[in-house]
């Protein structure tokens, strides 16, 4: 059986859209400028600027959100804005409980916005969740105004008295109303419908009294219900006189009965889940039907031996031979047809069994079988027509004349459901943008002017990256151009001039190095904003209270770095919280202030960034954590006895290590600071941890404030040259060879007073040459640092520092620990950049 | 103009929208035995349907559209 084609509301076509691609990013933008006035309300509830403008993003969110077909988030949206919009004309008090609700809405939203990006669209079973968020939300709103939940409650009632409620859950069929209550025409078309045995469902749709004000047409939404093969008007209420009407207030209900999956039907009632009630019919309903009148297919009540009929019957059965009569003669080029010659022909050799006829069954197959065949029912009409000659209906006419309209109105609602989808459908998408745009040109004076920036993909800006990293290559080249040009060719004049338009394109690369670099900055506040949430949630989670100061939310850096830093600051948050800050009672106790405070500050210092998260809790005890240390094995006895404080609370970056008694869902599942130490070393970043017992705890966080560039100094050996990131370098000395001292395998050198092991880069490597003293018998030697170590590389000879791109190995070379990777030079060679840390 | 008033016929044509509602309740409210003439109508609004219904208006033709024909026909006959 054909399936009506998708409801005309679907808006998967919408997806490639780019007013749905800003519709998506300015609701992220939303939603977290949502959940950020919150936090600022919880602070200053009386604040009405800040109430405005939660309104006021609230109202964005959801008057953009109905530009498209997205009712589930509609609808949440639209409770959280009439909530706001009753606590900010002072109608409900803001509460915490209230800012909860709101916060869970807007995750709510969020999820919905997360699941719009990655299907383009939401799923229809999503509308029972937003209505349910929605009911929380308007629970909130005080009683004594008048909210829409009322009305729709009010509205409940009323059909309470018309229909029984219909359970969803309970599969039986007393919340139904009785199958025979349906007019015998519509029951037959519907049974002969049903001939596949398709999944029936009744569909109570009790339009709220308010509906016409949103711009609903009941009767239009009925009317195009998927599969629908039968619907009545009714009124909900009785209907006042004429001149008490309110003609804009919906006092009419509709009972549906469709054929379409339960999908479906929830697909196309998802802009009112709370106004229909759809209940799948069980087989056993129609059974029901036996008791009431005749149905065809169970139609004869002539199972009467005597075969002499009263005159009741007889009529009865002209009646339903005519209505035989009618249901061949309609169009027979529709799909099911077959199925209803089948059904013609299963009544009338019912009704002839009834009446004893043994041999006019094989008459009627014949026919059927022909009329199949042949697609002309010619063979089972003419038997038809010889049985009604036969009978002499009392009055048929009288009586057909109602039933066949009604069959033939019945059947055809079905197939202009199925088909065509009429005019009425086009106004329907049509009216959804016409009424929200209105609204949508309001946001002009609701948002304080366009921000002035931009948008962009990061795809295109990573590409502008990698192309400015080719030209800074490729314009590297020059000089060598310039130095052959010269001594190859011995033209010095273009020597001169290639080495001018260098100097030129060098100045407009470093430029433009610069300005992609600032594009790809972004601020930690990025990081930060998420915090406050984080905070005020895990707090009342342990029930501690805490003040959260943000500082340097402005301080800049490359987009990875912030990215690559979100997960440890939120682990060591969580830790602070969980471990460090005390409850009230005991922070009161030990004489401090009941509320906590946890410190996350970001600051530039030169060409990195440090982020310091400092706390005013208990502090770490360097007594506990060697012991747990030992216990867990992550030292030994000796270790245990030798290290010092400041080394023990070091022990909290080892791998397998946790502190808290209790292992909670926040923290204390030995993963965590080791975990944090080595992201914030992957992006080249440096973590250290100071801790006074009883005081508090400060970690600092120090990271490169770009990952793009790498500043390397190039250095010599055994005829190689080799890149050591700038970061590692502490500084390059020249070092007589007599003042090396050498013990055994050992040789050392002191510099500025301190004692320096030195080691040949070339023994490093595994290279077999010794290293190169200049002509004054000096060694070169380059002072370089990994952690807490230090070292002297004894090397052949220094060159310039330049700044590279630095592209990882791949494949077989990704191996090679000895090189974090490699970067191309300006004459095409490729230079090895050591990695210090591993190579010491 | 979806619905055209006559002396003491209403024409209903095309669809009727959720605007004509107030005017043919104003309208019948000052005529009781008027009739409404639904044959070249092929959608009213609901609040048209609910006007009509209650003012239990007169048809004198029914929608020659079939489908609405059955939604209307057992909602508008008197008797039903």
């Amino acid at each position: 059986m054909s399936r009506p084609p998708m409801n005309p509301l679907s808006q998967s076509s919408l997806l490639p859209n780019p007013l749905l691609e800003q519709f998506l990013s300015e609701s992220h933008d939303l939603i977290e400028a949502t959940g950020k006035k919150l936090m600022q309300l919880e602070d200053a509830p009386s604040d009405q600027g800040i109430l405005n403008e939660l309104f006021r993003c609230v109202h964005t969110l959801k008057g953009n959100s109905g530009l498209f077909t997205f009712p589930e988030m509609t609808r949440v949206l639209h409770a959280g804005e009439d909530l706001l919009g009753l606590v900010r004309s002072g109608h409900a008090i803001y509460s915490r409980e209230l800012a909860d609700r709101l916060l869970d809405a807007m995750d709510y939203v969020g999820l919905l916005l997360g699941e719009i990006e990655t299907t383009g669209q939401i799923d229809a079973s999503r509308a029972l969740e937003s209505q349910h968020q929605a009911e929380a939300l308007r629970r909130l709103m005080p009683s004594a105004l008048p909210d829409e939940d009322k009305a729709a409650a009010a509205n409940d009632d009323t059909l309470m008295t018309t229909i029984p409620r219909a359970s969803l859950v309970d599969d039986s069929v007393t919340g139904l109303p009785h199958f025979s209550s349906i007019p015998e025409a519509a029951r037959r078309s519907i049974l002969e419908q049903d001939e596949h045995g398709d999944q029936l469902h009744w569909i109570a749709y009790r339009p709220q009294r308010e509906c016409f004000f949103h711009g609903d047409d009941p009767l239009n939404s009925a009317r195009q219900t998927p599969g629908l093969m039968w619907g009545r008007v009714l009124a909900t209420a009785p209907l006042p006189s004429l001149a008490e009407l309110d003609t804009y207030s919906c006092m009419l209900g509709f009972d549906l009965l469709t054929n379409a999956p339960r999908e479906e039907l929830d697909q196309y009632y998802r802009y009112l889940p709370d106004q229909v009630e759809i209940t799948a019919i069980p087989p056993s309903w129609f059974a029901k039907g036996q008791d009431g009148e005749k149905v065809p297919g169970e139609a004869s009540p002539a199972a009467n031996p005597a075969r002499s009929r009263s005159e009741d019957e007889e009529a009865a059965f002209s009646k339903i031979l005519s209505a035989q009569r009618e249901i061949l003669l309609l169009d027979d080029r529709l799909p099911w047809h077959a199925g209803r010659l089948k059904a013609v022909a299963v009544v009338l050799a019912n009704l002839s069994q009834g009446d004893g006829e043994e041999s006019s069954q094989t008459d009627i197959q014949a026919a059927l079988a022909d009329a199949l065949s042949t697609g002309h029912n010619t063979l089972l009409l003419a038997w038809l027509d010889a049985c009604l000659a036969a009978y002499k209906a009392v009055g048929p006419e009288a009586n057909l004349s109602r039933t066949s309209g009604r069959n033939d109105k019945a059947v055809t609602a079905r197939s202009a459901a199925s088909g065509d989808t009429g005019p009425a459908i086009e106004n329907e998408p049509g009216k959804v943008p016409s009424d929200e745009g209105i609204k949508f040109g309001r946001r002009a004076e609701d948002s304080n002017g366009g921000p002035r920036s931009l948008k962009v993909d990061q795809a295109k800006i990573d590409r502008l990256m990698n192309l400015i990293g080719e030209l800074v290559v490729s314009k590297n080249a020059l000089p060598y151009l310039a130095e052959r040009a010269e001594s190859q060719f011995g033209v010095r004049e273009l020597s001169r001039e290639i080495k001018g338009q260098y100097s030129i394109i060098n100045r407009i690369a470093d430029e433009m190095q610069d300005a992609i670099m600032q594009v790809r900055m972004m601020a930690v506040s990025f990081v930060f904003q998420r915090f406050p949430r984080l905070v005020r949630d895990i707090s009342r989670k342990l029930g501690k209270e805490v003040q959260l100061v943000l500082e340097g939310e402005h301080t800049e850096a490359d987009k990875n770095i912030i990215e690559s830093l979100a997960d440890p600051l939120i682990h060591i948050v969580r830790n602070s919280l969980d471990h460090g800050l005390e409850t009230p009672e005991v922070r009161l106790a030990a004489g401090k202030p009941a509320i906590g405070k946890l410190t996350i500050r970001a600051a530039q210092e030169a060409d990195r960034v440090v982020i310091e998260i400092v706390d005013d809790g208990k502090g770490i005890d360097p007594a506990i954590i060697k012991q747990k240390a030992y216990e867990k094995g992550i030292i030994d006895e000796a270790t245990l006895e030798r290290i010092g404080d400041q080394e023990a609370i070091n022990l909290i970056f080892a791998a397998g290590l946790s502190t808290a008694a209790v292992i909670s869902d926040l923290s204390g599942r030995g993963v965590g600071m080791d975990v944090v130490r080595s992201a914030v070393e992957k992006i080249n970043g440096a973590v250290v941890i100071e801790s006074e017992l009883g005081k508090g705890t400060s970690i600092r966080i120090s990271l490169p404030l770009s990952m793009a560039v790498t500043q390397v100094m190039v250095i010599e050996s055994d005829g190689q040259l080799f890149g050591v990131p700038m970061d590692h370098v502490v500084e390059t000395v020249r070092v007589p060879r007599s003042s090396i001292h050498a013990f055994k395998q050992s040789q050392t050198a002191v510099l500025r007073g301190r004692i320096v092991p030195l080691k040949a880069l070339n023994t490093l490597l595994g290279i077999a040459a010794i290293p190169q003293a200049n002509s004054d018998d000096e060694l070169a030697v380059l002072l370089v640092q990994a952690g807490n170590t230090e070292l002297g590389l004894l090397v052949d000879g220094f060159q310039e520092t330049m700044g590279v791109i630095q592209k990882p190995f791949n494949g077989f070379l990704s191996g090679l620990s000895a090189y974090s990777g490699s970067a191309l030079m300006g004459d095409g060679s490729v230079l090895m950049i050591l990695n210090i840390r591993e190579i010491i | 103009m979806p619905i055209e008033f006559k002396k003491n016929r209403a024409i209903f044509r095309d669809e009727v929208s959720v605007e004509e509602a107030e005017g043919l309740l104003e309208w019948l409210q000052t005529r009781p035995t008027a009739r409404a003439d639904l044959s070249a109508c092929n959608h009213m609004h609901t609040a048209n349907l609910q006007v009509l219904m209650t003012a239990k208006a007169g048809i004198s033709s029914w929608p020659k559209n079939a489908e609405l024909r059955a939604w209307l026909e057992p909602a508008l006959k008197p008797g039903e």
